[in-house]
């Protein structure tokens, strides 16, 4: 048995819970990635300023939800439990690894975003 | 969504809306403007770049409806098992409502209720117990 199968049956996890939290953290990423494809339309960013709006958008995204839903409760629980670990930005109360989290929205909305950018562009610069 | 992110939500449209029809208008002026010049002194005008007002409008606008979009989030559960069985335990159903109050529609409600109600664990003898001191104490059935 590896390791995090052990791990596993020691403290099961949820799995309706997951597929909550994934699919809120995707949907918020989704309709975020439009909305930022929409303001690089309007400023009229090209190439590499807008990738760039669009990496700095979507960390403050994550960072925003973190500190908005994660944190208070994720917080709050490990300083009752007095483990002494560090608990800022962990997100484990809530999902699986801090790669999804940080960086899943990268990708979950890139087409989006390129979808609205080129669209807008082309309607203030047409 | 509650009210605060619905509100922040359609301020920041309305800002995003007018901010692309500021930049719509500054883009056609700029056009039409550097045709006239063209025409008249025949050397082409630079492009210029979009107002500081309506690009500082835009990002103000896009940082309010991220804002509003983050706080219409639905409340995230607890991946382990016995923090969210501990978590039904003590809040019940308040812990799983949405923004609106109203409670999720995939609540299943405690995943013990089934042990909790076995027959077999009814302590017998305290009903009894509490039966007769509820005759003792003077309790009227129905009937007399």
């Amino acid at each position: 048995m590896s390791s995090t199968e052990r791990e596993l049956q020691i403290s099961p996890i949820v799995q309706e819970s997951l597929v909550h939290n994934s699919r809120t953290l995707y949907n918020l990423q989704s309709i975020t990635a439009s909305l930022f494809g929409v303001s690089a339309g309007i400023l009229g960013l090209e190439s590499y300023p807008g990738f760039l709006f669009y990496l700095v958008f979507s960390l403050l995204t994550a960072v925003l939800f973190y500190v908005l839903r994660v944190a208070p409760t994720s917080l709050a629980a490990a300083g009752g439990g007095g483990k002494g670990k560090s608990a800022l930005l962990d997100t484990s109360r809530y999902f699986r690894g801090p790669f999804e989290f940080w960086a899943g929205g990268l990708m979950n909305g890139l087409a989006g975003f390129i979808l609205t950018w080129t669209l807008f562009y082309g309607l203030v610069r047409a | 969504m509650t009210l605060l992110s619905k509100t922040l939500t359609a301020f920041g449209g309305i800002l995003l809306a007018h901010a692309c029809y500021s930049a719509r208008e500054h883009t056609t002026l700029q056009s039409l403007r550097s045709a006239a010049t063209a025409a008249l002194t025949s050397s082409p005008a630079a492009a210029v770049s979009l107002p500081v007002d309506i690009i500082i409008e835009t990002i103000i606008s896009t940082f309010v409806i991220l804002l509003g979009l983050v706080l219409g989030t639905r409340a995230l559960r607890p991946l382990e098992w016995r923090v969210w069985a501990g978590k039904i335990e003590r809040e019940g159903e308040e812990g799983f409502t949405d923004g609106a109050g109203a409670v999720d529609k995939d609540f299943m409600g405690n995943p013990f209720s089934v042990l909790e109600s076995r027959p077999n664990f009814v302590d017998i003898r305290k009903q009894r117990r509490e039966f007769t001191e509820w005759v003792q104490k003077g309790g009227t059935p129905q009937g007399q």
